[in-house]
């Protein structure tokens, strides 16, 4: 019988379909009778989603409108064979 | 787009980069880590747009310069002799959820103000969540990108990572969990 840790261990496989057959069935029974991991799944669930919505970003300092004029001028130059 | 970006339209490029630059960094960091992954990314550009002409589309433009940071950033590794860890500066927090048996000892409730709907008007639980984001390593915010944010397979990010299946799978898993239990600290004040 799986616990309530190995439920935690597990979630994202769990959620990717990753687990084998055996042990999905295990942590399906689990959630059956554990109303916590059952919160638990449907947190974590809710977690990738928002991650999904919010789409956090690296910390990043590159002047992108710079960089696009600078490609931009780059191609100019492959194009006209002046590079 | 191709054709834009080779017809040299401006706001192609603003688009593309717009678009692409966080991913590459993203993939450029957990290779060869923060200290020159700038420098790989923007090398990377140079190539891409070099190379642009010879594009066959046989891949998304997206996959393409990923995999172009992705071959630039390893074969640095290899130049240098780099090492970068999988989980550089990650430890686990130490868990008090569970008695000695592993069965859980808090209350886990169910959330109300993490739906997707919730969240647009919600800009302190966005601060908190990008903030549990930038706490991760990069090896585990490249995997929480990629799968989370962009839609790759785990088999897909192993190939541009160059890591395993079961590594990937454990840090896109610790990923999760430290922005899960960010959410669950708003959620419970």
């Amino acid at each position: 019988m799986l616990q309530c840790k190995d439920v935690t261990d597990e979630t994202s496989n769990f959620i990717e379909g990753d687990l084998p057959l055996s042990k999905r069935i295990a942590l399906f029974l689990h959630l059956v009778l554990c109303r916590c991991c059952r919160n638990y799944v449907q947190q974590f669930r809710q977690t990738i989603n928002t991650v999904a919505v919010t789409q956090p970003q690296e910390m990043d300092t590159t002047d992108r409108q710079a960089l696009a004029r600078k490609l931009h001028a780059m191609c100019d130059k492959t194009n006209h064979g002046d590079s | 787009m191709i054709k834009n970006l080779i017809d040299g339209d401006t706001f192609a490029f603003e688009h593309v980069v717009a678009e692409y630059h966080n991913l590459m960094l993203s993939v450029a960091r957990a290779i060869v880590g923060d200290s020159i992954a700038d420098e790989v990314v923007q090398e990377a550009w140079i190539a891409a747009i070099k190379a642009l002409p010879k594009f066959e589309g046989r891949s998304s433009l997206k996959t393409w310069l990923v995999q172009i940071v992705s071959n630039g950033a390893k074969s640095r590794v290899r130049r240098e002799n780099r090492y970068s860890s999988l989980d550089d500066g990650w430890q686990a927090v130490p868990s008090d959820k569970f008695d000695h048996t592993g069965h859980r000892i808090d209350n886990v409730a169910q959330w109300e103000t993490a739906t997707p709907e919730a969240l647009l008007s919600n800009t302190q639980l966005q601060k908190v969540i990008e903030q549990a984001f930038l706490s991760l390593p990069a090896m585990q915010r490249a995997t929480m990108t990629m799968v989370d944010m962009e839609g790759y397979k785990v088999d897909e990010v192993c190939n541009i990572l160059d890591i395993s299946s079961s590594n990937a799978r454990v840090l896109l898993h610790r990923a999760r969990v430290t922005v899960h239990d960010a959410i669950e600290r708003y959620q419970d004040n």
